[in-house]
């Protein structure tokens, strides 16, 4: 009989404490991940302009910090980008924030993408396509939808549904599943349409994407683009994209909501683990006290409850993944793509697991005043 | 016979605030292998701390204590812990056998704490309720167990790793007479085995066990027995 299974017996022999000190730890956990989850999705809505857009460098106008607020720059640029050393191709893109009303559903604000055709670059990721293709795009009032729109239109949206955008009839011609921005939901259609949409002039654009020849360094390609165009900023694609997270946490209070919401999971979590493993200790004290007459070392004593402390954090955590397993897959049919990365989940495992043993030094305070000689008192 | 303990002048005072209570006044007695000794005195006598003391539990205030030739009351507490494993066995009043653990596991215990492989504990713990005629009973856990029951598998764990010394706090004031008679009869066995076997009690029930009686009388340790309702 190991010190694992004296541990285990001690959790699985008072149920009722065990339940209270991993239903802490559940809850903890869940409260921490499903933040967390939210954050990244919300981190991920964030990028998406630059995630879906894949190219190598952003260019756009001289005081953007985020990619979802492009000013207006002018289409010389794109000519004076394409003739930087280094750069092996540069392609337009028109961002506007527009009204889109569906026949029979709502009036929603939407931002409409604009990209360049026959290429498409800029455009939704391929693999989120789930009916039409981009080229579809160059039909006559196409425009491309996502499934989840119809959660804000409040009516289903697929191929073929008829719109108006800011006034103007589009029809659906492509559609992803999952392709959404942080605030609005992503249309594409053409550049030029785009413009018509939005009464752009036919000389405005919102970005350049540019991708740099092969065995170019990039970040020379980015000095060389802010060398020699003037008015505009040259951004590596990572490095607009943690600008652009960075600025909408900042400027929105989503991290300080998050964080607060954190903390107190973490501080709920370890009172509850603490007190009820306290008071766990204090039921066991009798027993803790005979182990100690018997001879067991305040070390053995010490790993005793330690070891349930790990155990609890081990089975709440498992049961509080499981729960956040079942929150993804039941959010995601409302368009909250939620996802757990693994160094979210490993980084939860160490806090809890951490938590739990600082929470169990309650009980190993008290354990450790117990003296020996306390069994022969009745 | 071998002196397996020992106490020369041990004496012990507790200290409450501004309140000095001596609990045992300076006394010395010897215990041997082969003997079932009891302590019998009044509450509050200094019995039962005389029994913590011999029990290495309790620091004494002043004295020496010897356990198999070990003057142990200098000790620090972790190694003294090692040598009430080695050498001492418990049997309390309340039984005290740990809760979650079932029969087996409780005896196995000691062993556990000794480090022995868990095959050899299991084969020794098992051998131990066979003594005390519990093997039945084994995966039970304590509060499945009657009182009587409790005390012979706390005598099994007392006993299973093979100590010199058995120290019994009261081990029959919680029991029925015939449960009495069951667990006298296997601490007398013990002694059989060469055991020295040590009872703090009040039961009179128990003088016909002993092979010999030390009184506790006001913290003195005497060995004639004193003129008080204590006599038969």
């Amino acid at each position: 009989m190991s010190i694992f299974k004296t541990a285990l017996r001690f959790i699985k022999y008072d149920k009722a404490k065990s339940i209270g000190v991993t239903s802490g730890i559940l809850i903890s956990t869940f409260l921490i991940g499903q933040q967390l989850g939210i954050l990244d999705y919300l981190m991920a809505l964030m990028a998406a302009p630059i995630d879906n857009a894949k190219a190598q460098i952003w260019v756009a106008d001289s005081r953007t910090r985020d990619a979802n607020q492009l000013a207006v720059i002018d289409i010389k640029k794109l000519r004076e980008v394409r003739s930087v050393s280094g750069v092996k191709e540069a392609f337009p893109l028109v961002v506007s924030v527009a009204s889109a009303t569906v026949d029979k559903g709502r009036t929603s604000s939407i931002t409409l993408i604009g990209i360049e055709s026959p290429h498409f670059n800029g455009g939704p990721p391929s693999d989120k396509i789930i009916e039409g293709r981009l080229e579809n795009l160059q039909m006559d009032q196409a425009i491309c939808a996502d499934f989840f729109d119809e959660k804000v239109f409040e009516v289903p949206i697929k191929v073929g549904t008829q719109m108006e955008i800011n006034g103007k009839k589009a029809i659906v011609a492509v559609q992803t599943k999952g392709v959404r921005g942080f605030g609005f939901g992503f249309m594409y259609t053409t550049i030029e349409r785009a413009r018509y949409y939005s009464n752009l002039s036919p000389n405005d654009l919102n970005a350049i994407l540019v991708n740099v020849n092969e065995g170019a360094d990039i970040d020379e390609v980015v000095a060389n683009i802010n060398a020699t165009v003037y008015g505009v900023k040259a951004y590596k694609t990572e490095d607009l994209r943690s600008s652009t997270i960075s600025t909408v946490i900042g400027t929105t209070g989503i991290a300080s909501s998050t964080g607060t919401l954190i903390i107190f999971a973490l501080i709920a979590g370890f009172f509850i683990i603490g007190l009820t493993m306290y008071s766990s200790a204090l039921d066991r004290i009798k027993d803790y006290g005979t182990l100690k007459a018997i001879g067991a070392s305040n070390n053995y004593i010490r790993k005793l409850i330690l070891i349930q402390a790990v155990l609890f954090a081990v089975i709440g955590y498992m049961l509080a993944f499981v729960l956040l397993q079942g929150f993804k897959a039941g959010v995601a049919g409302t368009g909250l793509l939620v996802n757990y990365r693994l160094d979210v989940l490993i980084g939860i495992f160490v806090v809890i697991v951490t938590i739990s043993v600082i929470a169990a030094t309650f009980a190993l305070r008290r354990i450790k005043g117990v003296e020996p000689a306390s069994v022969f008192r009745g | 016979m071998k002196e397996i303990a020992k106490v020369i002048n041990v004496s012990k005072v507790y200290k409450t605030g501004d309140t000095t209570i001596s609990a045992l006044n300076p006394s010395s007695v010897s215990f041997y292998a082969g003997e079932l000794v009891l302590i019998i005195g009044p509450s509050g006598s200094g019995k039962t701390t005389l029994l913590s003391i011999l029990g290495c539990v309790t620091y004494p205030t002043g004295g020496e204590v010897y356990i198999n030739g070990t003057e142990v009351s200098s000790l620090p507490e972790s190694q003294l812990g090692k040598i009430r494993l080695e050498n001492i066995g418990f049997v309390f009043q309340g039984y005290n056998l740990i809760a979650p653990l079932n029969a087996l596991q409780n005896v196995m215990l000691p062993l556990e704490l000794m480090n022995v492989p868990a095959k050899e504990a299991k084969e020794k713990a098992i051998l131990a309720l066979k003594k005390v005629t519990m093997e039945d009973r084994m995966k039970n856990l304590p509060r499945a167990l009657s009182g009587g029951q409790q005390q012979r598998v706390a005598i099994a764990r007392a006993l299973v790793s093979n100590p010199s010394l058995i120290l019994c706090d009261e081990p029959t004031a919680s029991l029925d007479p015939s449960s009495v008679d069951i667990v006298m009869g296997e601490l007398k066995s013990l002694v059989s085995a060469n055991k020295c076997v040590v009872i703090v009690t009040h039961d009179m029930r128990l003088r016909p066990y002993a092979d010999r009686i030390v009184y506790v009388d006001n913290g003195n340790v005497l060995t004639e027995e004193p003129k008080s309702e204590y006599a038969h």
